[in-house]
């Protein structure tokens, strides 16, 4: 049991990266849809980049760089030009998932990426993503003049631009936190998780991990138990699929997000989103 | 007139750009083009399986048309389409037209689902949906595990089910008729009835429609509801004309092109037609450029990408009239 339960926590550690990244993205007001292709898109990166230097050091920085990549397409949409969230978000989803395929099947024919790809042996960010980052990022979303300032964005950007706060700025730092948090998730799943990458092998982690974000109410605390209650219950399935006891694990699967949807409805009492949640800047 | 230039245009510097990324990868965009064009439209064969795949994307392109004009992202088509194909599968018995009609009522209440709980619990819909889309997904794989599974138990699929009457002797089926028929109804309801005037005026101005006597609630509720009858009507299409089966993988990812679609039609349903119809081509040649000249049918989804970005980009689509 505390076997399955390791891999569980092990397995859900991308998704966690991204639960948290998209928890500050939306405190500022923003809704990433894009998170499963900028995800996506940083385990490609990663899997090149360590396969080019043969470090999986290096592998991590350009998986946070593939990250950045996207959220710089995403901020000058949604931030710059203060285009439609949903569709920008949507479009970067098909963009990632378009890009990543060709590229991936074109590489197939070059001979540097036969080369195996460095593999993580000590696997440190599991530790960091469960333990240190939480800590971390809830102290600066809190306990900081800039936490204060990136919520107030998320909640009423007008008083904060009264306030004399730039809401364009804090947006584009909460993106930039995302952006290194969802590159460590995809490097993490290309590099530790997996060796090498796949198409469309974050397999739909990105729209989870926005459920997750609603599941733990936007805060670090429900991130962590939220990520570890969806991973269990991941776990259990393929538990319950090996033991073929006729269980039906695919309405256990469709159960935390019937939670979810309940949460969100504030059925169970509580917080609500950031109230200006994917509202347009004018 | 000048806005279906703007999509043109918007288009044409997609596919560019499209060449110019495959021409990053050694490819020669003269001969690209050439595949692509005589894969999608180069023979009837080629234009039989452009049409197959217009027919869900013309669908679901006309369900986020009708949602977004009441003010509503309809993000949750791929739900809808998977509900919309499981009532149809298993409404089957009662004859395909009982069926269909199924299928859209499925999408229609799958849709509501998300519209109630905004109005009720304030919950945005944006996220609902993609609850319910994940909570549907779900659903499938239980009923082609369970319930739903082939007699022989060997894979995790349907039994075939009934199948829609072909078109002459083509492979086309009857969808497409039914697709093109949708679309001219959505058109008529918009712009040519009491109700599409106030769906239209809700969207361009929730509080002006408001105080203009509008009943604001009814007709996002009512416009989502049509939404979703649409999608869940793409998935029992989809069902009836081309897989006969459910699968775990059946919606395929037409809901989200369905945005694709509609931003290209410039969220109008007669020119979603014309747009439905380059995005199926564009993925048919697509396949056959994978099979003959060995480039990734990946390209056809990075096309629709650029193509959105693009019109963002020219900001032709903010304008709703």
């Amino acid at each position: 049991v505390i076997d399955s339960l390791e891999i569980a926590i092990v397995a859900a550690t991308p998704l966690l990266l991204a639960v948290q990244g998209e928890l500050f993205a939306q405190r500022s007001g923003l809704v990433n849809l894009g998170l499963e292709g900028m995800m996506l898109t940083s385990a490609m990166t990663a899997v090149v980049v360590a396969q080019l230097t043969g470090s999986v050091a290096a592998g991590f920085a350009g998986g946070i760089a593939g990250g950045m990549l996207v959220a710089a397409i995403f901020g000058i949409f949604a931030i710059r030009m203060s285009a439609d969230q949903i569709v920008t978000g949507t479009a970067i989803n098909l963009l990632a998932l378009g890009a990543t395929g060709f590229i991936y099947r074109e590489m197939q024919h070059n001979a540097m990426f036969a080369r195996p790809v460095p593999h993580l042996d000590q696997d440190l960010i599991v530790p960091a993503a469960w333990i240190l980052f939480p800590l971390a990022l809830g102290g600066l979303l809190w306990n900081t003049r800039f936490g204060l300032g990136l919520r107030a964005c998320g909640e009423n950007p007008e008083a904060a631009r009264a306030a004399g706060i730039s809401v364009s700025g804090y947006r584009w730092l909460g993106l930039g936190i995302e952006a290194i948090l969802v590159g460590l998730a995809g490097a993490h799943l290309s590099l530790a998780l997996s060796s090498g990458f796949a198409e469309n092998m974050t397999a739909g982690r990105g729209f989870i991990a926005l459920s997750i974000v609603i599941f733990g109410r936007w805060k670090l605390k429900g991130a962590v138990a939220g990520t570890a209650l969806f991973g269990i219950a991941a776990a259990l399935q393929y538990a319950l699929q090996a033991m073929n006891r006729g269980v039906p694990f695919h309405l256990l699967l469709a159960f935390p997000y019937v939670v979810t949807l309940l949460i969100l409805c504030g059925l169970t009492g509580g917080v609500r989103a950031p109230e200006a949640l994917g509202k347009r800047e004018r | 007139v000048r806005r279906a230039l703007y999509a043109s245009l918007a288009t044409l510097a997609s596919l560019g750009l499209l060449g110019a990324f495959a021409m990053a990868f050694g490819h020669s965009p003269r001969e690209l083009a050439i595949v692509l064009f005589n894969g999608a439209v180069g023979s009837p064969f080629a234009i039989e399986g452009s049409l197959l795949k217009t027919v869900p994307l013309l669908l679901t392109g006309l369900a986020v048309v009708i949602a977004f004009r009441s003010g509503v992202w309809n993000i949750g088509a791929e739900g809808q389409f998977i509900v919309g194909a499981l009532a149809a599968f298993i409404c089957a018995r009662g004859g395909i037209v009982t069926a269909l009609l199924a299928g859209m009522l499925a999408g229609a209440a799958w849709a509501s689902i998300a519209i109630v709980l905004r109005f009720w619990r304030n919950a945005p819909e944006v996220l609902s949906t993609i609850l319910l889309n994940f909570i549907a997904i779900h659903l499938l794989g239980w009923c082609v595990n369970g319930p739903l599974q082939e007699a022989s138990g060997k894979y995790p699929q349907s039994e075939a089910t009934l199948e829609l009457p072909l078109l002459g002797r083509t492979s086309v089926h009857a969808g497409l008729l039914i697709a093109i028929g949708a679309a001219m109804a959505s058109w008529y309801l918009l712009y040519r009835t009491a109700t599409g005037l106030r769906i239209r005026a809700t969207g361009l101005n929730p509080s002006a429609a408001t105080w203009a006597g509008v009943a604001v609630r009814r007709h996002v509720f009512l416009s989502m509801a049509l939404s979703g009858a649409m999608a869940g009507l793409a998935g029992a299409i989809e069902l009836f004309g081309v897989t006969h089966r459910l699968f775990e993988r059946f919606a395929a990812g037409y809901g989200y092109s369905g945005i694709a679609v509609a931003l290209l039609g410039q969220l109008h349903p007669l020119a979603t037609m014309v747009s439905a119809a380059f995005f199926g081509a564009l993925v048919t040649g697509a396949g056959e450029l994978q099979r003959s000249a060995d480039v990734p049918s990946s390209l056809a989804t990075l096309g629709q990408a650029l193509i959105v970005l693009v019109l963002i980009i020219s900001g032709s689509f903010r304008s709703r009239d």
